[in-house]
């Protein structure tokens, strides 16, 4: 394996963060739309189920293309992460994927479906939510736990262990918490998107109330669990700058409450930026934690990235593309931005 | 055959399955987007009412479309790292790059405007819409230059080094505009540009047919088919071009999909036989029969009447790719094209001699049958094409310099399975569906009554509510 230069290094750290930024706007705009369909399994109103969906068909396509700009980095940028981590999550990310052309068919189709397959494309629509989020998560976790590679003598290290070795107790709790996260992005969603008059703005409102103390023990607990079984996150987090990352935990927790304020007060677009702070608190906390990491253990920023990060390439994306890209979805949130009723569902969205 | 040989053969099939249930989509997505743009400028310039309710109305087709090539989509650029990760790890400095600057310039930008284009309608300005359809078609365009100079690469690697297991670039100019691309990326845009018109072609002909709106669907078949006939044309050109691009930088995959085993005659003399049929020997070194016609493979290739083609067995043995799939693919895929060209000089010729009018267009039954068969034939010439290129690369993966099984990801036979039965359940439920939906919207029809969307805030109608509901509900307004 070659060594970067000091440039390349510096840029292979940009394109780390730039990856953040992408994962962490995916977390911010599409965990709506999957929590959204997570709590949809709850509704019973099958014009409020419809509503949902038309709530978000606007934009649920761009949402999710932020992932796929994460995959393309990681490809692009981090090749040899992309290639041997991809392998290692085989299982789950078939999971997600299956998850993700569910969703993408049901949300197109269930405008032109007849009311029995509307019923069925609702269902569709919920369970693929829930299992994006379920194995989405689970991958994450697995990711943090690390995965085997081989040692050859030149050439890139692949990845040689079983199938199953993402499966973990801690795994499956990080998919758990991830459905906790989710479901609570999405009722602020829905709350955000209805009418103040609609009665399903009033069962969200509930489920925040609830759900909001199982985010901030989720929150907990992933942080303990965390710190019992990875050292590179304990010596970080108890090292001598241990009052940072307390810091940056109460800070959190500090979002989560306005949340929970702002959600009580009316206030629906001040709750979902107060929890997408935490959520990107807590996200920037991680991507620190694990520094120089970018799989805990496994590749590091400069082991996993292209021996050809060049200047060039990426100015033209940081410079050029990447503003422009956030300027349009900017836009196209903001022309879909008014609340609706449940009777969208009968408009064909 | 050993349980490796099988793991590898069913991972290859995986990955063939994705991409070829893949590739139906992302053509009419293209090249209906740019029909929908000029439909939809021909509306704003003209202000003729039909322009804009056959935009609507295609435009619900394309949207079906869409979601499904989405949804495939997103599963191709996993599948890579997934079932390939050796190549991925190895490419990933030139390959994944190229994919890496498709999704930020092309996909998100597409997934951008898309939703504007489709539920903007009545929300933004008519001019804001016009250039919401204008950024849908250019990024679709060049998703798929993008997609094309990946795959060209793979066929013809230049401006690379591969070392120590890694694709080096040498020559960032060399490596995109790789000699394959020149002439895939445009064979690919006229590709999608005929599917999309003999798509349009036999939907309008399917209305005309039922003598339902003949007026509105006769305007369209009309300029459809004309249009076709240039594109079908230069469709066949640019598939020689490519032909003889592959010829000299991949003549074994040339010599597979022509079935052209000995460069000479045992004689001595070139053989310079095209076979129209033909099928390999138990032995795998010569065809057991065939029908041919003589100098017609030397006029193809090298445009002289006995010009040598390298033959397959000039290769070694490790080094061939297979034979029976790229040579017949190969010619399903020049029998479409050549029947689509044909079908529009038909329609040609039937304007030339008066009969599309509205009276006179719908007693021509055959033709219009004809018209509304003729959509299967792309995509049949699509997914051919495809098999050609892929197929006759093998056993490359990069061509050349990395065979396809080093680029595999450890895999046990299970789960190449688990792949493979869970990925085809999926998207051919995809398929199914959006065959029937795209069905359904065709029978429903254009809808003439709702009021043009105007530029944004107004009142959309109301909502029958239903007997028994609350006498109180609102009316309903879509909020902007």
């Amino acid at each position: 394996m070659d060594v970067l230069t000091h440039t390349q290094q510096f840029l292979a750290i940009a394109w780390w963060l730039a990856l953040g930024v992408s994962v962490l706007l995916y977390i911010a705009l599409d965990g709506a739309d999957l929590g959204a369909g997570i709590f949809s399994l709850f509704v019973k109103d099958h014009d409020e189920k419809g509503a949902i969906m038309g709530a978000m068909a606007g934009t649920w396509d761009a949402n999710e293309t932020w992932l796929i700009v994460a995959g393309g980095i990681l490809f692009g940028t981090f090749p040899f992460v992309y290639g041997s981590a991809f392998s290692y999550l085989m299982i789950p990310l078939a999971l997600v994927l299956w998850g993700i052309m569910s969703r993408a068919v049901a949300l197109e189709f269930h405008h032109l479906a007849s009311p029995k397959w509307q019923r069925f494309s609702e269902w569709v629509f919920g369970l693929a939510s829930l299992a994006v989020t379920f194995f989405g998560g689970m991958s994450v976790g697995a990711a943090l736990q690390g995965f085997e590679l081989d040692k050859p003598a030149v050439g890139v290290p692949h990845y040689v262990g079983g199938a199953f070795n993402f499966m973990s107790a801690f795994s499956v709790w990080t998919g758990i918490a991830a459905c906790i996260a989710m479901t609570l992005s999405g009722v602020l969603f829905v709350r955000a998107r209805f009418e103040k008059a609609e009665p399903i703005r009033q069962d969200a409102a509930r489920w925040t109330a609830a759900i909001f103390w199982l985010a901030i023990a989720s929150v907990l607990v992933t942080v303990v669990w965390s710190a019992a079984i990875f050292d590179w996150a304990r010596a970080k987090w108890f090292g001598s700058h241990f009052w940072i990352w307390g810091l940056f935990g109460i800070v959190a927790l500090i979002c989560i409450d306005q949340v929970r304020r702002d959600t009580l007060k009316d206030k629906d677009l001040a709750a979902i930026l107060w929890f997408n702070a935490a959520a990107l608190i807590l996200g920037v906390g991680m991507l620190f934690t694990m520094f120089p990491w970018l799989v805990p253990n496994t590749w590091t920023i400069w082991a996993g990235a292209s021996p050809q990060v060049s200047m060039i390439t990426f100015t033209m994306t940081m410079g050029g593309f990447l503003p422009v890209m956030i300027m349009y979805n900017w836009y196209q949130i903001w022309v879909f931005r008014g609340r609706v009723s449940k009777l969208v569902a009968y408009a064909g969205h | 055959m050993d349980g490796e040989a099988l793991t590898s053969l069913i991972t290859r099939i995986d990955f063939a399955l994705i991409s070829s249930l893949h590739i139906l989509f992302p053509p009419l997505t293209i090249g209906l987007a740019a029909l929908l743009l000029v439909s939809e400028a021909l509306w704003l310039k003209t202000g003729k009412e039909s322009w804009y309710r056959l935009c609507r109305f295609f435009e619900k087709l394309f949207i079906v479309n869409f979601g499904a090539g989405v949804a495939t989509g997103v599963t191709m650029e996993m599948a890579f790292g997934i079932l390939y990760g050796r190549f991925s790890q190895a490419a990933g400095p030139f390959f994944g790059q190229v994919l890496g600057y498709e999704t930020i310039t092309a996909f998100m930008y597409e997934a951008g405007f898309i939703g504007l284009m489709i539920f903007g309608w009545g929300k933004i300005s008519r001019g804001m819409h016009l250039f919401a359809t204008f950024n849908v078609a250019v990024s679709s365009t060049l998703s798929a230059m993008w997609i094309l100079v990946a795959n060209s690469w793979m066929q013809t690697p230049t401006g690379v080094e591969y070392r120590n297991g890694i694709f080096y670039v040498t020559d960032w100019l060399a490596a995109l505009f790789n000699p394959n691309a020149i002439a895939a990326f445009p064979h690919m845009m006229l590709a999608s540009f005929e599917l999309s018109l003999c798509f349009v072609i036999a939907v309008c002909a399917w209305f005309v047919l039922r003598r339902r709106h003949v007026a509105l669907f006769l305007t369209p078949l009309k300029y459809a088919l004309a249009v076709l006939v240039v594109v079908a044309a230069a469709q066949i050109w640019l598939g020689d071009v490519l032909g003889e691009q592959t010829l000299e930088s991949k003549p074994a995959a040339l010599a597979a999909m022509e079935g052209h085993y000995n460069t000479n005659h045992p004689d001595g003399s070139v053989d310079t036989d095209w076979q129209i049929i033909g099928w390999p020997n138990a032995k795998g070194d010569g065809l057991a029969w065939s029908i041919s016609v003589p100098h017609l493979l030397s006029v193809i290739e090298t445009k002289t009447w006995n010009g040598p083609v390298t033959g397959l067995n000039s290769f070694p043995a490790d080094q061939q790719p297979p034979v029976v799939l790229p040579f017949y693919s190969f010619r399903v895929m020049a029998a479409a094209g050549g029947a689509i060209l044909l079908l529009a000089l038909w329609g040609v010729w039937l304007r030339m001699r008066g009969k599309f009018t509205v009276d006179l267009a719908p007693t021509h039954k055959i033709f219009l049958a004809a018209c509304v068969g003729v959509v299967a034939l792309p995509y049949l010439a699509v997914v051919a094409g495809w098999w050609t290129r892929e197929i006759g690369r093998q056993p490359w993966i990069v061509y050349g310099l990395m065979r396809t099984e080093d680029g595999m990801s450890a895999m046990s036979l299970g789960l190449a399975i688990f792949w493979l039965v869970g990925f085809a359940f999926f998207e051919i439920c995809v398929i199914a569906g959006t065959f029937w939906f795209l069905l359904k919207v065709v029978r429903l029809g254009p809808d003439l009554e709702t009021p043009i969307a105007g530029e944004g805030h107004e009142h959309l109608g109301e909502l029958h509510v239903p007997a028994s509901g609350h006498a109180e509900q609102p009316e309903y307004l879509r909020p902007v």
